[in-house]
């Protein structure tokens, strides 16, 4: 599904190259489960945001689904993005002022879904997460866990195939994760591809296969 | 897409009140004021619009180049008119206009059929039935067509006819100024002349059919008291026909000129006579001085442009305001704009949501404007001595405020809209976006606001300054403490003893008899005459001057300095033929010696004395001129000069004393000085709208500003912080956060003053008696936009400083 080759970026600190990803080279299969960890400052993220096209190497080659996303116009990879790509983050990141529905609902707007549909498809998330006494309610009137609950039915009321996580459970106590990484395997096991950033031994066990970074490389 | 965009709008405005009320207040005052000035632009260049055929007629305007300065007038002979439509075949129609009140147009003492009770009303003016035709107005009863064909019919308003008349007017008859002599009978009542018409200001239209004001009145090609209209045939070429006019007129003026023996000024070769389209004569003929006559509702093209340029420019203070707001306020806004495109949203997606935004906000805008400009309009109205109302049922209405506000509402939105989705979205959800930290562009925008607030806090000031300067002038003679009582014409050969009643009033100094009064008010006559040494009519060149008639008390009435010679003594016989000039007459016929001189206008004068000169024109106009003043007259117009101790009880017997002498007559009295003053009432309303405007555009920047410094200060909260945690103190603090904000109201300052002082020398320039632009406006506009920019961002600069570091620092 994924094919990483040769990864390289840098800041250009004073004159000297800072590296913060440095060759690094990636195969992902469709229904893979994969836990990226390392420190601070590893390049984990990075290496995330390059997946979700959210950022660019500087040097490098990125195939999606066969495709060369470096080499595609902005709109074609917008659409890819929409179309396959669920973002789940580490601060929830809902937008303040919409309800949880609204929330749900807003990446189905941007695909041009029909209002009706849209309907369907988030009242079919709020009943999966057994969210839906909650829809009327707005970000902050929820707990961190019901919040990532919430990010995590918006990721996926697209219906990507593939869906990143930088650390979703960095914010969230003990049980509350725990919940959150069972979805995941729930979500892996229903066929979602899924890549995780974490720091947490434990919720890295969750994926099938483990990849530590060290100062932007793979180790 | 539209429903959720608007909900986020809603949403948005509602969280943050304070900008959402600085946004929305700003525009909708922008607006509101723009509301405003666009009626009054409509309301400028709708005169005569309503008329038929209006690019059929035209005024003729006479141009010569006199003094390397081309001088423009209206007045023209009587006999120009009916010649011209007999003798040039392209002119359908020609109509004569007579507003001059030495003639008895204007205001009067109205008395109606065989009462002897007269009462004062003005609006007189002596017109040809083709006139009526031209401008037709409708009627409410009798016949338009031929209403004014025979002599001594008149045609008045609604509004007059039900101040006098209980029954219909038709077939009644009026007489003025106690003249029984001369009946004049109403043939039909009009509409009330609307506000935009050439004719505006008129309601009462005495025909001028019939026998001249004089014996050969009526073909005297050298008198010129008359303004002349013309309707020309469809399709005539307008070049052609002026030619064909000018060759007509001096066809029958130069000979009539030859035969008064007079010679005539070189400078007449190079006369013209333009048409002027009836729609342009309201706005195009600030110039022409003697339209003022004629025109009683006067207006200014460049009036009208500096007005809309005004507008404009409070619109674009307003929209800064919007810019300003919405791309420091991008801190708070880059974690949506962040998490909408993680979320798939495209770039043009968020412009579209942005820039409906922004519309959102100028539609609210545009309700609040439409409500305020409900609230100013009587306020403008009375500054601009206007009656505009806000066309609520005109269709247009609505549907073009809605474009103008998209239009609008895109302008403002689109920077905003560009610069808040070009987000890098991980950097925008990291907060890594420059927000309300200093940018070129918003500095500039800021520079911008405050240097058109300076240029029009100038304005204000110079204004103030000429008007103050015009009232306290002295202008050669005294205006103050002199009463002046109208329609005295009235008492016929009474007068002498009324005004020996009058005088044995205590705390009276004096009264003069006489309609030539030093200022040109209501009633006040005026004339111009032409002048040569005795024995040198035929060789010389003729001087102009006016020929004012006045009485022996005249001169200590108005406080006048004879220089030479003596005052008019009506008990010598000699005195009859005696004149006494101003020096500039003296100066213009080069009299070293001017006593004992004897000058003609026609008549020879002997002069007995000279008096300093002094200013009774307009001080808008040219300098001095010259004046010759002689010992007669049938006046309407009596001046009481009185002490200033005990004012009421002393009107109160100049009204006990008018009673006893014109028991059929209210008293009507008014005072020189405010008479002067409301001469000056344009100057006065431009200062006044200035000072509105300047008021206006300080305030929607300084809201503005203070949206601005409250965005910035936020971000610099942490480190005002850590200066704190490093020992600065307030002063400093307050230094640093002002500074920034002081720098750009100052480079506003030193941008705005050339502007400021063009265009104030520009506006002075119609002034011949006028202030110098002192450099201390500027110093002192620029002071007070610093100040108001000061007082603006101190409290959110004091609060800031006063915020304990230790919650401003603790986040981290």
């Amino acid at each position: 599904m994924i094919q990483l080759k040769h990864l390289f970026k840098w800041y250009n600190v004073g004159g000297t190259r800072s590296f913060v990803l440095k060759d690094v080279s990636l195969d992902i299969a469709e229904g893979d489960f994969i836990s990226i960890m390392g420190p601070s400052g590893s390049g984990k993220s990075t290496l995330l945001n390059i997946i979700g096209m959210l950022d660019e190497p500087d040097e490098g080659e990125y195939i999606f689904m066969d495709e060369n996303v470096l080499e595609m116009k902005a709109k074609k990879r917008s659409q890819l993005y929409q179309s396959h790509i669920g973002y789940v983050f580490q601060a929830y990141h809902l937008l303040d002022e919409l309800t949880v529905y609204e929330n749900i609902e807003t990446p189905l707007i941007y695909k041009d879904i029909s209002s009706k549909e849209r309907k369907a498809i988030v009242a079919d998330m709020l009943d999966r997460f057994g969210i839906v006494g909650k829809k009327d309610l707005f970000p902050a009137q929820l707990s961190g866990g019901q919040q990532q609950i919430v990010g995590i039915a918006r990721a996926l009321a697209g219906s990507p195939k593939l869906l990143l996580a930088d650390e979703p459970t960095g914010n969230l106590n003990s049980k509350q994760g725990e919940e959150i990484m069972e979805l995941f395997k729930q979500l892996n096991d229903d066929g979602v591809t899924i890549i995780q950033v974490t720091h947490s031994e434990k919720n890295a066990e969750y994926g099938k296969r483990i990849v530590n970074m060290l100062d932007g490389q793979l180790k | 897409m539209i429903g959720n965009s608007l909900k986020i709008a809603w949403r948005n405005m509602a969280k943050n009140k304070l900008y959402s009320f600085i946004k929305i207040g700003g525009f909708a005052f922008g607006i509101a004021i723009c509301i405003l000035i666009v009626l009054y632009i409509k309301q400028e260049t709708s005169y005569n619009k309503f008329y038929p055929a209006m690019d059929r007629i035209y005024r003729l305007v006479v141009q010569l180049p006199i003094e390397g300065k081309i001088e423009r007038w209206v007045s023209l002979s009587a006999p120009v008119a009916p010649t011209l439509k007999a003798e040039i075949p392209s002119i359908e129609q020609t109509g004569r206009i007579l507003p001059n009140p030495l003639f008895g147009a204007g205001s009067n003492q109205l008395s109606l059929n065989d009462n002897p009770q007269s009462f004062y009303d003005d609006g007189f003016v002596y017109v040809d039935q083709s006139i009526l035709d031209m401008f037709p107005t409708p009627m409410v009863s009798g016949r338009l067509a031929h209403a004014l064909d025979q002599p001594n019919t008149l045609v008045i308003t609604k509004s007059k006819a039900e101040k006098y008349f209980k029954t219909d007017p038709i077939g009644q008859t009026i007489y003025l100024n106690n003249n029984r002599s001369k009946l004049y009978t109403i043939t039909g009542v009009i509409e009330d002349i609307p506000q935009n018409s050439t004719l505006a200001g008129y309601s009462f239209f005495i025909s001028l059919a019939g026998e001249p004001f004089y014996p050969g009145e009526q073909n005297q090609w050298l008198s010129n008291n008359y303004t002349v209209y013309i309707k020309l045939k469809p399709q005539v070429n307008i070049e052609q026909t002026e030619k064909e006019i000018l060759r007509n007129y001096k066809e029958h003026y130069l000979p009539e000129y030859k035969k008064s023996g007079r010679k005539l000024n070189p400078v007449f070769e190079q006369v013209k006579i333009n048409l002027q389209n009836a729609l342009d004569i309201h706005l195009m003929s600030a110039d022409i001085d003697d339209d003022k006559v004629s025109t009683l509702n006067r207006g200014d093209i460049r009036m009208v442009w500096t007005f809309a340029t005004v507008a404009l420019f409070i619109l674009l203070i307003a929209c800064i305001n919007f810019i300003n707001l919405s791309t420091a306020n991008a801190a708070t806004r880059a974690k949506e704009i962040g998490i909408r495109k993680t979320i798939g949203s495209t770039r043009a997606l968020l412009i579209r949501q942005f820039l409906l935004e922004a519309i959102c906000y100028s539609v609210l805008s545009l309700f609040v404007g439409l409500l305020l400009s409900c609230f100013l309009l009587p306020i403008f109205n009375n500054l601009a001595n206007k009656s505009l109302t806000i066309p609520w049922t005109s269709l247009y209405f609505f549907p073009s405020l809605l474009v103008a506000i998209m239009f609008i509402g895109s302008l403002a939105g689109i920077y905003p809209a560009l610069y808040l989705s070009r987000f890098k979205p991980i950097a925008a959800l990291k907060n890594k976006t420059t927000g309300a930290k200093s940018s070129l562009f918003r500095n500039g925008l800021v520079i911008f606001q405050f240097a058109t607030s300076i240029i029009l806090i100038v304005s204000a000031l110079v204004t103030n300054q000429q008007i103050r300067y015009i009232l306290e002038k002295d202008l050669g003679f005294k205006k103050e403490q002199v009463i002046v009582l109208r329609g005295v014409g009235t008492l016929g050969n009474q007068i002498p003893s009324l005004k020996d009643e009058l005088k044995s009033i205590p705390n009276v100094s004096s009264v003069s008899l006489g309609d030539f009064l030093p200022v040109p008010i209501d009633g006040a006559k005026r004339n111009g005459n032409p002048f040569w040494n005795e024995g040198r009519r035929e060789i010389d060149m003729a001087t102009q001057g006016q020929f004012w008639e006045i009485d022996q008390d005249y001169l200590a009435t108005f406080g006048l300095q004879l220089t030479k010679g003596r005052n008019f003594d009506p008990t010598m016989a000699t005195d009859s033929t005696a004149a006494i000039i101003n020096q500039k007459l003296a100066d213009d016929l080069g009299l070293k010696n001017p006593l004992g001189a004897k000058i003609t206008n026609g008549n020879t004068w002997t002069v007995v004395g000279v008096v300093d000169n002094f200013i009774f024109e307009s001080l808008k106009g040219k300098g001095f001129a010259g004046l010759c003043m002689v010992l007669r007259g049938y006046p309407s117009l009596l001046s009481i000069k009185v002490k200033p101790e005990n004012l009421q009880e002393t009107l109160n017997g100049i009204n006990r004393v008018w009673n006893k002498f014109s028991p059929n007559q209210k008293i009507n009295y008014s005072f020189l000085d405010e008479g002067f003053a409301s001469l000056y009432q344009d100057v006065e309303r431009t200062k006044n709208i200035f000072s509105c405007f300047a008021i206006v555009a300080i305030f929607v920047a300084a809201l503005g500003l203070f949206g601005l410094a409250t965005y910035v200060t936020q971000q610099r909260t942490k480190e005002i912080g850590v200066r704190k945690v490093l020992g600065a103190s307030t002063l400093r603090l307050l230094k640093l956060l002002s500074g920034d904000f002081i720098k750009l109201v100052f480079v506003a300052m030193v941008i705005a003053s050339p502007v400021a002082w063009w265009a104030m020398n520009q506006w002075l320039r119609d002034f011949n008696y006028k202030i110098d632009i002192n450099w201390m406006y500027f110093i002192l506009a620029g002071m007070g936009a610093i100040l108001i920019a000061l007082g603006t961002i101190s409290y959110q600069t004091w609060k800031a400083i006063r915020t304990n570091p230790v919650d401003s620092l603790r986040d981290e």
